[in-house]
């Protein structure tokens, strides 16, 4: 569908919205199901709110559940939604993987985050940004063709202006989108295609918090796991007691094959790990070729 | 401070001083993350006892320059976008950091060769090498 709608101006996508519209219902009909399926992370986050707010200072606040892990989509996904949006970059925040905030997108895998994430923002954006126009037309009782946006500021021909902030505060985003409003097309892009420095790259050279290991809770133990020695071995027995007398163990964690401890120091940690590999005896599993071997030709 | 003596600095600098620049990474000295420098000197922090330091100055990242006010080398990283996930990266810079102390115009080949024992596994190499011969550079100019 939405290879469909790229190939259409703004203009002619209106008149050919209806018809994909009808094309959604016919198939979310004859699939039983209430709603059509929207596109990319849209599909289980349908609500306009959960992918974007602007604020009354006319500046955007994009919600993500993808996560940046060095690929650059804390960057990437901004370019996404200031380019729909028609604001610039320094005008877009972002809030990542706050879980009561953002939308549910799963896991941050498999190349996935602009496909998936990014698609959802790119229309959400162009829908909201087809909102505060018509909002604008309103207001200025004049058609929405006619209207141009820049920077967050809709003017009219004659010269009227309206802030995407002002716009916003008659509008309700708590509505599901639709999905209909054709993003750009790529050759109007001025943002997304060209590159700009990435926002997690500061953090990561100076010491700020970056990781999830950069996160500290008060009262925070630390644990560690002990791997089985083979693939499929079976922790058969264990003698936890010394473990346990350890320094600053707090406790040996058994779960079937599955072992760990925790400590109140990491160091501490480390060590009842390796005392853990020595006291443990795994039985079964499957042994690795001999690395002696490698190179032979026999498998 | 809780930690013993036979306690690796990495654990001291990042759970009681709650520094984030050195990085746990192998715990076995094989990976590079965690570099800090002992007196100007590269070392690997997750296998230095701190009962060994004795009066030694440490440096970590933190203690290079901030994201407002930039050592050299951090703000080359920044200009040759030269990370991935940019776990190594304390490690690439504490390295390359005495590096340029020793030896302060360096050919491409010995940056390879000092950054040799610091593992990346994004394979940002190519801009890592980049970035240190872009410090060694601008440094020279101030």
């Amino acid at each position: 569908m939405i290879g469909v709608a790229v190939n259409l101006t703004r203009r002619h996508f209106g008149k050919a919205a209806g018809v994909l519209v009808l094309t959604f219902a016919l198939a979310a009909r004859l699939a039983g199901a209430q709603a059509p399926k929207l596109p990319g992370s849209l599909a289980n986050n349908r609500m306009l709110d959960a992918w974007l707010r602007i604020n009354a200072d006319g500046s955007a606040m994009i919600l993500t559940g993808k996560v940046e892990l060095g690929q650059g989509i804390s960057t990437a996904l901004k370019q996404i939604a200031a380019e729909e949006l028609d604001l610039p970059l320094t005008r877009v925040r972002m809030i990542s993987g706050d879980t009561a905030q953002t939308p549910d997108e799963g896991y941050t895998s498999g190349s996935q985050s602009i496909e998936y994430g990014g698609t959802a923002i790119r229309l959400a954006c162009a829908e909201a940004r087809a909102l505060l126009i018509d909002q604008a037309a309103k207001r200025f009782g004049l058609p929405a063709e006619g209207l141009k946006v820049s920077e967050g500021v809709v003017a009219a021909p004659d010269g009227r202006k309206l802030g995407y902030g002002e716009l916003a505060a008659e509008l309700d985003l708590d509505r599901e989108v639709t999905a209909t409003v054709a993003p750009k097309p790529p050759a109007l892009h001025t943002i997304v295609g060209r590159s700009v420095l990435r926002r997690d790259i500061p953090p990561k050279v100076t010491g700020g918090a970056a990781y999830v290991q950069d996160i500290r809770l008060p009262g925070m133990a630390h644990g560690r796991v002990v791997r089985p020695p083979r693939y499929d071995a079976r922790l058969d027995n264990l003698d936890e007691a010394p473990i346990r007398a350890m320094p600053g163990v707090v406790t040996v964690v058994r779960d079937g094959s599955f072992l760990g401890v925790v400590a109140e120091r990491e160091e501490q940690a480390i060590k009842a790990r390796e005392a853990l590999i020595g006291a443990a005896k795994w039985t079964g599993g499957s042994e690795l070729p001999d690395p002696r071997r490698r190179g032979s030709t026999s498998s | 401070m809780p930690a013993k003596a036979d306690t690796q600095l990495l654990y001291v600098l990042r759970n009681d001083l709650a520094l984030n620049g050195a990085k746990f990474g192998c715990g076995l000295a094989q990976c590079g993350a965690c570099t800090v420098l002992l007196d100007g000197r590269a070392v690997r922090s997750s296998v230095t006892e701190i009962g060994s330091i004795g009066d030694a100055e440490i440096t970590t990242i933190e203690g290079l320059g901030t994201v407002d006010k930039s050592h050299p080398l951090q703000q080359a990283f920044i200009d040759e976008q030269a990370a991935q996930c940019g776990y190594c990266i304390n490690g690439m810079i504490m390295t390359a950091k005495d590096l340029l102390d020793q030896n302060p115009h360096p050919t491409a080949a010995e940056v390879r060769e000092a950054l040799a024992q610091n593992l990346c596994r994004c394979g940002t190499h190519g801009r890592i090498i980049r970035a240190v011969l872009r410090a060694a550079q601008n440094t020279g100019k101030t």
